[in-house]
């Protein structure tokens, strides 16, 4: 196995008067996509910046594909997008691009060669017209977003950091975006990207970090996050129920914590000890008229909310996206 | 050192090739040209505008003084423009007629002015001069002489000379030039040394206002496009500020020789661009400047303008949006300004206790130095000294101007207070 492509271990991050980053560890496979997940505030964005040695952790290490962040030559092997997104507005958009190459070791025609590619890959350069040539801000958002993934993925990034990617995309760039880490994955490279959309992250992310107010909540792939939170939920389904005896079954608090009674569908919450089997059990001894009986999936979002509890939660937190 | 250079490239290049640069560098010196031949241009060419010369001469003296006083106020025989004076001859009892009748035409503004010339003029009596310009020394010196001169011309050829050998005689130009002289010899023309130390005191005090605000607004534009971010992911931020202030302070480098090889071009050339409009050729002695002096002022410079820029650049690190950016600059311009401040006194007495130390402070050294090094001789080892000084504050400037860079190109907000700010240079790792 290869070095891991991030790894921080016990790392710590103080401000005036509160702790940004709380004794976290975490370890990012090379050749994953890894989402680091949390609400607002939660700290991701320190952790990133630290991880790129734009601040210093006031504890702990971090080292990346092997060697400490402090290392030039290998911070050169990474991209970083931050959330906080910008261009100079005044410069012509292949000018901007081969500054941005050039501070990360390009140079000459080899540089120029690799921003026809990307240009051309992200339809910035056709026949007609030649965005490249363009100044920054003739450009319009979305195709300024486009320079901007240019620039984070020009000198081909053995690990992709990308900061709330998704924020303030359109739908098409949105796409475009998520085809791009799917290739980079392809490409045997790491994606490590944060986000407070629960959705995307589970369906892109092979593993996944959720931090909360500066620490780490759970980590893990992703199967194995929710095979260790096997669900709890039932999704329950009658024909009638004239007799009332689902209901009587229901109403055992040992077995059901929770019932979000919606006449004929109900959402059962299994209480602690009690297994979805027992359940199914005593329904179908009591010969309630079953149509649907299933073990709900739990979604990252649901995880989140039993670990950290609504309380964890703050604005900005949100399970669609 | 690769991205120190690419840093460089973009912050020089971006700024040389912008029309802006290319339009103040062209023109500056053009401009100055055009406000020193402009007016000489516009004096001879609309003469009758030179209110000295378009007076009437009223004229009872019946000896033609009159005329001679016209050639006089013309320039002397040799000029072809005899209109501006309006010579009336008349007969001694017709003056106070005429009298009437030219300051009906001054005060409707058809003349500046009119000349009495009665029959007592001749004798040595008095010439009376009344015009809307009365209070105008220069006018009235050059009435006056052309008054004297009309007379000599007159009681000249009276004793029997010659009227052409006369004019001749009398027409008297002499160019007047002073020459500075120090215990190493002849340095130049005196005047033109100190116009040369103001200048160049000026040109260094505007190269580092402008060119330290320009640095201070890049760093702000970065902040406020949030491409500082990105930036700082690939380049430390201490490499990214020296880039800065060595490519920022290369366009100005740039701009002062392309100005000083303007400059050189105008004065050579200076017979045929004013033959162009129509001047004579002036003579113009340049001061010398020694090569130690040049690389002395290269060195005020190129510190001079580290210690602001750096300065500059905090600044800009500091705040998060154009409003702010006045006001926190101000302690950093005021340190600047405050040069200009002492530029008189210095100037006045260079030998002073003040001078020296103004001279000498690390902040004021790289404008008043050079001022204070055009009019008098200073020891070598004053200028020694503050070079040292001011390559320690540069460091000292440097340090501080790092750390706060550091730290404010990610803070956004609200205007950090001078304690916060003090706690980010004593943190920032």
């Amino acid at each position: 196995m290869s070095e891991p492509a991030v790894l921080i271990r016990n790392v710590v991050k103080r401000y005036a008067g509160h702790v940004a980053v709380r004794d976290l560890s975490l370890t990012v496979p090379t050749g994953t996509v890894y989402g680091l997940l949390g609400p607002n505030g939660a700290g991701k964005t320190t952790t990133i910046r630290m991880i790129l040695d734009i601040i210093l952790p006031d504890e702990g290490t971090i080292t990346l594909l092997g060697k400490p962040n402090t290392d030039a030559a290998t911070l050169d092997r990474l991209g970083y997008l931050p959330e906080e997104r910008g261009l100079y507005k005044k410069m012509v958009v292949r000018d901007v691009l081969r500054f941005l190459g050039s501070l990360k070791g390009l140079s000459g025609a080899g540089l120029d060669r690799r921003i026809d590619e990307w240009l051309d890959r992200l339809t910035l350069r056709s026949e007609a017209k030649d965005w490249g040539k363009a100044k920054v801000d003739e450009l319009s958002r979305g195709m300024q977003q486009k320079v901007q993934f240019i620039g984070t993925l020009l000198h081909d990034p053995e690990v992709v950091i990308l900061d709330e990617p998704f924020s303030g995309l359109d739908p098409i760039n949105a796409q475009a975006l998520k085809d791009t880490v799917v290739d980079l994955k392809r490409r045997g490279r790491t994606v490590l990207f944060s986000t407070h959309l629960m959705d995307n992250a589970e369906r892109l992310c092979d593993a996944v970090c959720i931090i909360a107010k500066g620490e780490k909540v759970l980590d893990g792939r992703v199967a194995d996050v929710k095979a260790a939170h096997a669900s709890r939920t039932v999704a329950l389904a009658l024909d009638g129920d004239t007799d009332g005896v689902a209901r009587e079954v229901l109403a055992d608090r040992t077995l059901v914590a929770e019932v979000d009674d919606q006449n004929t569908f109900f959402e059962v919450r299994l209480a602690p000890g009690a297994g979805a089997q027992e359940l199914l059990a005593r329904l179908v001894q009591r010969g309630a008229p079953l149509r649907r009986f299933e073990l709900v999936q739990p979604s990252l979002h649901q995880i989140f909310l039993d670990k950290v509890g609504a309380k964890g939660v703050e604005a900005g937190m949100s399970g669609h996206g | 050192m690769g991205k120190l250079y690419a840093v460089i490239r973009r912050e020089y290049w971006e700024r040389v090739k912008s029309p802006w640069f290319l339009a103040a560098t062209l023109l500056g010196p053009l401009g100055f040209a055009a406000i020193t031949i402009l007016p000489a241009v516009l004096a001879l060419r609309q003469g009758t505008s030179n209110k000295a010369k378009s007076v009437i001469v009223l004229d009872a003296t019946g000896v033609g003084v009159g005329d001679r006083l016209r050639t006089a106020l013309a320039g002397g025989l040799r000029s072809t423009d005899t209109s501006r004076a309006t010579v009336r001859v008349m007969a001694p009892a017709d003056l106070a007629a005429a009298e009437t009748t030219a300051t009906r035409e001054v005060v409707a503004g058809t003349f500046a002015g009119y000349l009495v010339l009665d029959t007592a003029v001749v004798a040595g009596g008095p010439v009376r001069y009344a015009g809307r310009n009365a209070a105008n020394s220069q006018d009235m010196d050059l009435v006056e002489g052309a008054v004297r001169q009309g007379l000599l011309s007159h009681r000249l050829v009276a004793a029997g000379l010659d009227p052409l050998k006369v004019q001749q005689l009398s027409n008297i130009r002499t160019p007047f030039t002073s020459e500075k002289l120090d215990e190493r010899g002849r340095g130049g023309s005196g005047v033109g040394s100190v116009v040369v130390g103001y200048l160049i005191a000026f040109l260094l005090y505007m190269m580092i206002a402008l060119y330290g605000q320009t640095l201070m607004r890049g760093v702000l534009d970065e902040k406020m496009t949030r491409v500082a971010e990105v930036i700082i992911a690939s380049v430390k931020p201490d490499t990214l500020l020296a880039g800065k202030v060595i490519g920022v302070g290369g366009v100005g480098v740039t701009q002062q020789l392309v100005w000083i090889a303007l400059g050189w071009a105008i004065v050579s050339f200076r017979g045929p661009i004013l033959g162009a409009f129509g001047l004579p050729d002036v003579p113009v002695s340049l001061p010398s400047v020694s090569a130690g002096a040049l690389a002395t002022y290269l060195a005020l410079y190129i510190l001079g303008f580290t210690f602001y820029a750096s300065l500059f650049a905090a600044t800009g690190a500091m705040v998060s949006n154009q409003e702010d950016i006045q006001q926190a600059s101000l302690p950093v311009t005021a340190l600047l300004v405050a040069s200009i401040v002492f530029m008189q006194p210095i100037l006045l007495q260079p030998d002073s206790t003040l001078s020296r130390v103004m001279t000498m402070l690390p902040f004021s050294a790289p404008v008043l130095m050079p001022l204070r090094m055009a009019t008098v001789q200073v020891p070598a080892w004053e200028i020694a000294a503050t070079l040292v000084g001011m390559a320690l504050a540069c460091a000292v400037a440097i340090w501080v101007a790092a750390r706060i860079y550091r730290v404010g190109l990610l803070m956004y907000g609200k205007r950090p207070s001078f304690g916060e700010v003090a706690r980010w240079v004593r943190l920032a790792g």
